[in-house]
């Protein structure tokens, strides 16, 4: 017996002995990052009216240089507040100029074409797109950074996990791009805040992005890039030890995220986001105690520096109090966008300078079966949006905390022509869902035009592009002369086109002779994932994506192929050899030996560019496609189900328009060779708080 | 002549208690000898002492003394080899297909080889024919119909499934009351499954695999239960209490009803009895085989797991009363899969888990348990109380450690009124409520396999339930009752975030007929907590009530045998508001028939 009794006392041992340490000191300090110092210049009293004072935004660049002085290594760093205004964009003595864009410093062999490779683009630009990126993603009630960004926008979600479907947000990295129509930019010189401003490479999913806070508001957000690279995180099991993040995260002490509303606080589909793998307990610096930005100006050791059409270089700028109208986001009149019986919904619109609506609720400009008379009117267009604004309300959140809490989306409504017919928005909602709505209004509207008249199709718009032209990797030393035009791979909207119907087994379809079919974003975002049936890795590749080798998410197919040349153009710009790219991200020539950045055949239906992740649905008269409804800002299911749902109670309450019919939808396509069907919209389990209803869009 | 000697000796033995009364003026007891030294081998039996008493050489007994026993020679009857075979000399005859009739050495009637090598197989056929129905995702991104507009899709699916076992036993042994001297095992397991689902993806990761439809799969697998050898160390008292040693893959059963640990595992188990068997000890090394998907049986061709379970339990027969088995166990699981990634047959994660920060992580947890099982007076009751202790790698922050915290405790008592059995079943198992501090105080399993509160006829038992939108994990795991979130018991890790349940229940098994049992259960389960579950699915407030579970199940067994079972069980879940809450309240109830074929040979 005693020899037993030893046995057990030596196995109780082996439970005691432990690892590392509990993670209790790791959360203290992450709160007192939070709460320690108190922000510079705004006092934390501003309550709901809180923003980045030029001193605030001298603060957070100074406790970034510090970091970067601690570790030895030269950084840009970029503050924005959160409609995208560049408050300040500082680089150490020896920062980098200019950063290569890759996806490959991971993982496999180099991916060819797209984005992948270009090594001119400003660092600036890098520094900027990451901070917008922190920025738009966070509201006051969910904190998201680049990271988080790259968690949702790769093939698989998570990243990593073999053959499951892509994420969520996949294609959200090609929004808010610098030739969007939607987006404001900066004037040199004008008083204009007005945002929500573009971004020059888009949404940035290379970790070191991360957002700003007083007092729980979100202010806006930092970006910096001190590794050259811009990149992605594929590997997100483990625990980076980014140097922009790390940077980044001495930037944000005393303007940290609330701990409570973190990514790494908020699970999409049970699974967790990510927030940052830096931690303040893995800083160098003290961030407290950083020098003040003059004294580091004064030593040589850095300086504000100027960004074309972006940032002036003179000193830090104050950014704007966010819902009010110099941020270019103000309450909405409240007996416009109301229920049905008539309560106020509390919905946001988008102002400009003057504090007018810029798109109030108006009548199409389209002709749909050559009549003006089927346009959508400007009370059917204020109905479905404050239908679906309702519908939001009602919602239950998936990005936001507490769980429970109400989604927060933008609402746009287009005519069968992409033209704007009305925006919105709820309180709070993530800005990046603006320009990402309309993307999505436009491209369900746009790839249901089949058996349009001839001109109007899809097919023959993107015929008529102008292809784009990748670009090499410049030799050094960097400068426009060594731009040279990549010879492959060599995307062709034609190609596009003929691989669509090739895919459908249906010469018709996207054509004029093609007959009705209705295009959700969910139904044709599967064009344009790398695997068809979006996930495992054995599929072929989507119609509208690439092949392996060529894919990545700088390098995504049609999505970035129509705004590939202008995002050039506007790269090029910046650099000071070009004009501004137009308000349209469509028709560039791109950097052509004739006639190189000019627009031809820019089409009205995708200013912007398209989107291609869920959330949104064409409206139809009947079955005549009259324009669409596209929903941002929450997670893909709610913003499917609030477009679907919302279009389809303004049918009920309007009697003249609806949802497609359910025999035109793409659900009953049948695919050659495949055995799977697209899905038309997925609503969420269960999706109204407060309530058990489920299969809410079921029959509809 | 040996066996001539033996019987002499074995007659004087055998009239030694009447020697007292013979020993009145005819022969006296001094005088009795034996011709050689050897004593023929002692009749041992249980609690019966050995007689000490040995008679003297006669060469050492002085002539005049002297008496040979006088013997009155018996009729044996024809000669047989050995005594397994005396039964056919009286005219009974080896019927291999039927082990009720005959000495069968297919069944250890007799030796196969030399004298006392035995070989004995059991064979069983199990087939389940199991329709259900319970919430299923539609596929994410595609569909198998058109319409499906929403996220739960239709529900149906059914499970065909036979398994064929061959356990065969190879021993060297003696009498049936000794273990025997050495014991090797191997028990293949022929598995072909077949299940119909209604949704895309469910049953593989690419919902363009499977047969028709794509909504099919068809796998087949053969498994190893067992091949372990065993060897009788030594008896340690004359009432053959003993310590032995068994290597291999074997059976192990933490407590009386598989809460903890119930497989059979790759290890070293040395185990034995001590004090006639009051007290039974196990100490034993494991580590884990990687399971097949579809079958759940292990798989020898794959490494073994990085998870080893180290087990010490003493039973102490008749603790505190007469007819009750007491058990103090202390089991370690030490799992360091960290930085693994393994995937299912069918394509899914399954460790690290896709939930949460579906990072992978290690974990050392320590469990100390009390089991009981027996009666007091007329009341059965058997009980099971541990409580877990370790800590696991933090999977939110780098290079930290969370402690794991949690308690387990189930109770069943019973009492019998001739044909029927009522019982009352408890059970408690700790949940998280923080997924996001720096503890883990969910109480998981190593490997459950619970017989209680009606086993595999409940459905919250039998059927693995998926947590839709929560991560690709089962709410509740198949053939399991704790709601541990792990995407299977078989490939997944521990996961000590999760809910807990509380469960409480009554039911009666009610012998018809010899033949005909019939057992009716009614559990009602509330989870412990469920902010797991609401961090899972990003959702507010969830109840706690799952719901009730209300089954039956039919045995019948025609020979009263367990030759030739027929199982017939159907379960019901009404869920409660916490059911609704995760699944909504347009759910079809949930229910599952399993339908089940034993022949046993």
């Amino acid at each position: 017996m005693k020899k037993l009794i030893s046995v057990f006392a030596t196995i109780s041992l082996l439970a005691a002995c432990g690892g590392g340490g509990s993670g209790s000191s790791t959360v203290a300090a992450e709160q007192a990052a939070v709460d320690n110092p108190a922000p510079a210049g705004t006092p934390v009293t501003c309550g709901e009216n809180c923003f980045l004072s030029a001193v605030d935004v001298e603060k957070v660049i100074a406790q970034a240089v510090a970091e970067a002085e601690a570790r030895n290594v030269d950084a840009t760093i970029a503050v924005v507040d959160r409609v995208g205004n560049v408050l300040g964009v500082f680089q150490t003595s020896n920062a980098d100029t200019f950063i290569t864009v890759t996806s490959s410093n991971v993982l496999g062999a180099p991916i060819v074409g797209g984005l992948e490779n270009l090594n001119f683009i400003p660092a600036p630009l890098a520094a900027i797109s990451k901070a917008i990126t922190g920025a738009y993603l966070s509201t006051g009630e969910n904190a998201f950074t680049t990271r988080t960004a790259s968690q949702i926008v790769q093939e698989n979600f998570n990243p990593g996990e073999n053959n499951v479907p892509s994420g969520p947000l996949f294609g959200v990295q090609f929004s808010q791009l610098p030739c969007s129509d939607f987006s404001q930019r900066f004037q040199n010189g004008a008083a204009s805040t007005v945002g929500p401003h573009r971004s020059p490479l888009g949404l940035a999913a290379d970790p070191g992005g991360l957002p700003l806070y007083i007092n729980g508001v979100n202010v806006g957000g930092v970006g910096v890039i001190a590794d050259g690279i811009y990149g992605l995180d594929k590997i997100i099991t483990d625990f980076d030890q980014d140097l922009d993040e790390l940077i980044a995260t001495a930037a944000t002490v005393g303007y940290a995220a609330p701990t409570a509303i973190r990514a790494d606080k908020i699970t999409i589909v049970g699974k967790t986001a990510r927030f940052s793998d830096a931690s303040v307990t893995d800083l160098q610096s003290v961030p407290g105690q950083s020098d003040p930005i003059a004294t580091i100006q004064a030593n040589g050791r850095g300086a504000f520096v100027a960004v074309t059409s972006y940032f002036d270089g003179a000193a830090a700028r104050a950014g704007t109090i966010f819902g009010q109208a110099p941020s270019g986001i103000r309450p909405a009149d409240a007996a416009v966008f109301t229920d049905a019986a008539g309560q106020s919904l509390d919905a946001f619109v988008f102002v400009d300078q003057t504090n007018q609506n810029r798109y109030p609720a108006r009548n199409g400009l389209d002709t749909p079966a050559g009549s003006t008379q089927n346009s959508l009117t400007a009370a059917e267009v204020q109905t479905i949006m404050n239908e679906a604004i309702n519908v939001a309300n009602g919602s239950r959140a998936q990005i936001r905390v507490p769980a429970g809490t109400q989604a927060r989306v933008t609402v746009s409504v287009v005519d069968s022509n992409g033209n704007i017919l009305g925006m919105g928005r709820t309180r709070d909602g993530p800005v990046f869902g603006a320009d990402v709505s309309l993307q999505k209004a436009r491209t369900a509207t746009f790839f249901s035009g089949a058996g349009r008249p001839a001109g109007q199709t899809p097919a023959d718009i993107l015929r008529g592009f102008p292809d784009p032209l990748y670009l090499s990797p410049m030799t050094l030393p960097i400068s426009l002369a060594n731009l040279v035009t990549l010879a492959s791979p060599a995307p062709s909207f034609s190609r596009y086109v003929l691989d669509t119907q090739l895919f459908f087994g249906n010469g018709d379809a996207l054509e004029s002779t093609g007959g009705p079919l209705a295009f959700s974003d969910r139904a044709g975002g599967n064009l344009s994932r790398p695997n068809f049936p979006d996930g495992p890795a054995s599929g072929r590749p989507g119609p509208l994506s690439k092949p392996p080798g060529e894919w990545s998410i700088f390098s995504v197919g049609l999505q970035l192929d129509l705004s590939y040349n202008a995002i050039v153009q506007h790269v090029v710009h910046v650099l000071g050899a070009a004009p501004d790219v137009p308000q349209n991200c469509t028709g560039n020539t791109g950097f052509a030996a004739t006639d190189p950045f000019t627009i031809q055949n820019a089409a009205t239906n995708l200013p912007n560019g398209i989107q291609i992740f869920p959330g949104s649905v064409p409206i139809y008269r009947g079955d005549l496609l009259v324009g669409g409804v596209g929903v941002s800002g929450d997670g893909v299911d709610q913003d499917d189900m609030i477009s679907f749902l919302g279009l389809h109670r303004a049918g009920v309450r309007l009697g003249t328009l609806g949802n497609a019919p359910p025999e035109i939808r793409a659900d009953r396509l049948g695919i050659p060779g495949e055995e799977a069907r697209l899905r038309y919209v997925n609503c969420p389990q269960l999706p109204f708080i407060g309530s058990n209803e489920t299969e809410v869009c079921d029959g509809l | 002549m040996v066996f001539r000697k033996y019987v002499t000796a074995l007659t004087l033995i055998a009239v030694l208690p009447w020697s007292a009364a013979m020993a009145q003026g005819i022969v006296p007891a001094s005088g009795y000898c034996v011709e050689e030294t050897e004593n023929p081998q002692q009749r041992r039996r249980p609690g019966v002492p050995i007689d000490e008493y040995e008679l003297p050489k006669c060469e050492d007994v002085p002539d005049e003394g002297r008496i040979s026993a006088w013997v009155d020679p018996v009729n044996l009857g024809p000669h047989v080899p050995d005594r397994w075979r005396i039964v056919n000399s009286i005219g009974i005859n080896t019927n291999l297909w039927d082990p009720y009739n005959g000495q069968n050495w297919l069944k250890g009637d007799m030796p196969v080889w030399g004298k006392d090598w035995f070989y004995s197989i059991i064979a069983i056929s199990d087939t389940i024919v199991e329709p259900r129905r319970f919430p299923i995702p539609v596929g994410i991104a595609t569909s198998s119909r058109s319409g499906s507009l929403d996220t739960i899709g239709s529900g149906e699916t059914t499970i065909l499934a036979t398994n064929l076992i061959l356990e065969n036993v190879f021993y060297k042994g003696n009498t049936t009351f000794k273990p025997p001297d050495w014991e090797f095992r191997f028990t293949p397991v022929f598995n072909i499954n077949q299940v119909h689902a209604g949704e895309k993806g469910i049953l593989n990761v690419d919902p363009d695999k499977g047969g028709r439809s794509n909504r099919r799969r068809r796998d087949t697998f053969m498994g190893v239960q067992a091949l372990f050898a065993d060897k009788h160390l030594r008896n340690v008292s004359d009432r053959f209490d003993f310590d032995s040693v068994r290597v291999g893959i074997q059976p192990f059963s933490s407590d009386f009803r598989g809460f903890l640990f119930q497989d059979s595992q790759f290890g070293v188990r040395l185990f034995g009895t001590r004090n006639n068997n009051i007290f039974q000890y196990n100490l034993a090394w494991f580590q884990r085989l990687e399971k097949d998907t579809n079958s759940g049986l292990n798989d020898v061709t794959q490494d073994l797991r990085d998870d080893h379970v180290i087990a010490a339990n003493v039973y102490w027969q008749d603790f505190p009363r007469k007819g009750f088995f007491s058990q103090g166990t202390v089991i370690h699981n030490s799992n360091r899969e960290k930085g693994q990634t393994e995937y299912d047959k069918n394509g899914f994660i399954q460790r690290p888990a896709s939930l949460l920060e579906e990072r992978s992580r290690n974990y050392e947890v320590t469990y100390f348990g009390y089991s009981g099982d027996g009666h007091f007076d007329r009341v059965n009751l058997t009980t099971s109380l541990y409580y877990a202790y370790g800590h696991q790698t933090s999977t939110r922050l780098a290079a930290k450690e969370e402690k794991v915290s949690a308690f387990f405790f189930a109770a069943e008592a019973s009492m019998d009124f001739d044909w029927l059995r009522p019982r009352l079943s408890v059970l408690w198992t700790s949940g998280d409520d923080d997924p996001f501090d720096d503890e883990a105080n969910g109480f998981d399993a190593i490997f459950e396999n619970p017989q209680f509160a009606g086993a595999d006829t409940s459905f919250v038992i039998r059927q693995n339930v998926p947590l839709i939108g929560g991560g690709g994990v089962a709410l509740m795991g198949r053939n399991g009752i704790i709601p541990s979130l792990r995407p299977s018991k078989e490939q997944g890790q521990s996961n000590f975030i999760n809910p807990g349940i509380q469960m409480i229940g009554i039911g009666a098994d009610a012998d018809l007929l010899p033949q005909l049992r019939l057992s009716v259960n009614w559990n009602y389960f509330r989870f412990d907590t469920t902010k797991v579950l609401e961090a899972a699915r990003q959702q507010g407030p969830i109840d706690n009530n799952l719901g009730h579970d209300v089954s039956m199940a039919l045995i019948y067994r025609p020979f009263m045998t367990q030759n030739i079972v027929f199982r017939l069980s159907a379960a019901g879940l009404l869920g409660s508001d916490g059911f609704d809450d995760l699944y909504g309240n347009e759910a079809d109830t949930p229910y599952s028939v399993l339908g089940n074929i034993t022949l046993m040979y």
